[in-house]
């Protein structure tokens, strides 16, 4: 049987790391048994009082059950989070859903990130051992996350910036031209992970299809509203699959597939979102 | 399957209602039937001409219900008592959309504590109901063997009694029972195709099906219908099989606690997120959304049949005239 009781959390500390966004500790008891967290998995946070939502994690759980996140407020549920001290006794559930794909021995991957979406991609990028490209994408300066981190893999992997905005106010690159001119100059990777704002993992994809990658490459992570994390409460559907037990993280080819059979047109009722 | 006559139903029904709280589907004072508590054994037990309004799917799957408590830094699982109870009288269609839930809710403790304590009787349908397609979704109108504990089939002149589990055979103990004659079966069969008869051929029904397969059905037909659609949750309220439910925090003394409740697909906001990106925006496809859960393809393989029981209780609450066999009629027009 599943349990839909959270286990107490603790909130251990947080920095600022992008506009409204947070780097927040955690630490849970951990359980005896308990599977480890895939990079690209992600947990429920319960908030008492206000309800709980789906986050991912930065880096997992370690073997005292302490993990990071990034977080930025949005909605009534983060809002409440970012009111509380360290110290605050939070609720967890997790880890669920399906993550990333592991590399093969000595597989090149590239990895497109927008926004907040660069979160999911930490834990790859953290435990490659291969090649590995990144491309992060965000509205304006203020705006990129994980400051810390990218200050970090700067120095072991090829990382593209771009932003909508610069600091002048004009474009610095652009995440479609960046992604053009990796493959072109690289060539194909193995793999294509991508996380963001669901019309830039499209545009990804159609632009990686486009120089010759197949669909099976490439591989996307779906952000739906969740509430049970199990596959039971229904909201988080893709087609005829549930992103919180199915996904988040889909293979580009299957996402089409669940699209097509449900009669639904990929990014019908997409707004155009900045990163 | 082991078959008694059986003189009277009631007398069946007071057995059981000895040891466990008993429902049937009982009037409501306003035309309809509802699922009550039977208080009087001298209550007669009255076959149903139509379904009753909700399903038995409250009596597992809570339409609203607590699933823990959050106190002094504490979460405490709240388990549901389970008490002894049986439903008397539940249609094939119905019993069909159970044996559905108990595989989709197979690992929700929540749900299975209420179901282990239940005791299923089925009751064939001698004519069909009004808005009834069963014997087209492969649930009814005889009651399927495996779905039950034990069956009734009322026939011209008597009562049969069909035992279909071990449960069934054991609650039977004490109860004085003369076997059913040896044609019950055939009886039982020809009953059972006449109600078939009386539901007809169900031409829409495939029609839509295979066009909502098919991958033919345009947006604009879906928006058209959409705008039919006031999301309401009526037709997902009464549905047998709808499972969707939504979490609600309520304060309690000292602390909060954490419900669940019933929620709908065809409400606006079901996917919306915080960010307020909204994969179903539109009132079209929400309802596409709906219909494609109980008759896609991809669906059936996962669940291992239609969502659809073809009870038909949609076709009678919807308020805007698009439950199942207008939207079916639509969607399969050429």
């Amino acid at each position: 049987m599943i349990d839909l009781t959270p286990r107490p959390l603790r909130l251990l500390e947080f920095y600022e790391d992008g506009e409204a966004a947070r780097h927040f500790s955690f630490a849970v008891e951990p359980l005896a048994g308990e599977p480890a967290a895939q990079p690209g998995q992600f947990f429920m946070l319960a908030v008492p009082g206000v309800g709980e939502a789906a986050f991912t994690y930065v880096s997992p759980p370690d073997a005292e059950g302490r993990f990071s996140a990034l977080i930025r407020r949005t909605g009534t549920l983060t809002a409440a989070l970012f009111a509380l001290a360290p110290g605050a006794v939070l609720g967890y559930r997790g880890p669920f859903g399906r993550g990333w794909p592991a590399a093969g021995p000595g597989e090149r991957l590239l990895l497109v990130a927008g926004g907040c979406g660069l979160a999911p991609l930490a834990g790859v990028i953290d435990s490659a051992a291969g090649e590995l490209q990144l491309i992060y994408a965000a509205r304006n300066r203020a705006y990129q996350v994980l400051a810390r981190e990218r200050a970090r893999w700067h120095e072991r992997h090829a990382l593209v910036e771009t932003l909508d905005q610069g600091d002048d106010g004009r474009p610095q690159g652009h995440p479609l031209e960046a992604l053009a001119r990796v493959l072109d100059e690289d060539g194909l990777p193995a793999k294509v992970l991508c996380c963001g704002p669901e019309p830039l993992m499209l545009a990804v994809a159609r632009g990686c299809i486009d120089h010759g990658l197949p669909a099976s490459r490439i591989w996307l992570s779906l952000e739906r509203r969740m509430h049970c994390g199990v596959g039971l409460c229904g909201h988080c559907y893709i087609g005829s699959s549930y992103a919180c037990v199915d996904g988040p993280s889909y293979r580009y080819d299957e996402y089409l597939r669940l699209l097509a059979a449900s009669g639904q047109a990929a990014a019908t009722a997409l707004p155009p979102q900045p990163c | 399957m082991q078959a008694y006559e059986l003189d009277s139903p009631e007398r069946l029904r007071n057995h059981l209602a000895r040891e466990r709280l008993l429902y049937q589907p009982q009037a409501d004072g306003q035309g309809a039937l509802r699922w009550q508590r039977l208080d009087d054994p001298a209550q007669p037990f009255v076959v149903p001409a139509e379904p009753p309004v909700f399903s038995a799917k409250a009596f597992f799957f809570a339409e609203r219900e607590a699933l823990f408590r959050y106190e002094n830094g504490r979460f405490i699982a709240l388990v549901p008592e389970a008490r002894p109870q049986v439903l008397f009288g539940l249609a094939a269609c119905d019993l069909t959309a159970v044996a559905y839930q108990d595989r989709f809710f197979a690992v929700d403790p929540h749900y299975q504590a209420r179901r282990a304590a239940t005791l299923l009787v089925g009751l064939d349908c001698a004519h069909s109901c009004r808005h009834g397609f069963c014997a087209m979704m492969d649930s009814g109108p005889e009651v399927r063997a495996q779905t039950a504990d034990l069956i009734l089939c009322p026939l011209a002149q008597r009562w049969l009694l069909l035992v279909a589990s071990e449960r069934g055979a054991e609650v039977l103990a004490g109860l004085a029972l003369q076997p059913a004659p040896a044609d019950w079966a055939q009886q039982r069969d020809a009953q059972a195709l006449q109600v078939a008869v009386e539901q007809g051929e169900q031409e829409e029904i495939a029609l839509g099906c295979a066009a909502l397969n098919g991958e033919t059905v345009d947006s604009q037909a879906w928006e058209a219908l959409g705008l039919r659609c006031l999301g309401c949750s009526g037709c997902t309220s009464v549905c047998p099989t709808c499972s969707c439910f939504a979490p609600l925090q309520q304060p309690s003394a000292g602390g909060v606690v954490q419900e669940r409740v019933w929620d709908s697909c065809l409400y606006q906001g079901f996917q919306q997120e915080a960010s307020g990106h909204n994969p179903g925006a539109t009132p079209g496809q929400r309802v596409q959304r709906f219909w494609y859960h109980k008759f896609g393809e991809d669906f059936r393989q996962r669940f291992g049949r239609d969502g659809c029981v073809g009870c038909g209780r949609c076709d009678a609450v919807c308020p805007g005239g698009i439950g199942v066999h207008q939207v079916m009629k639509r969607i399969g027009e050429p």
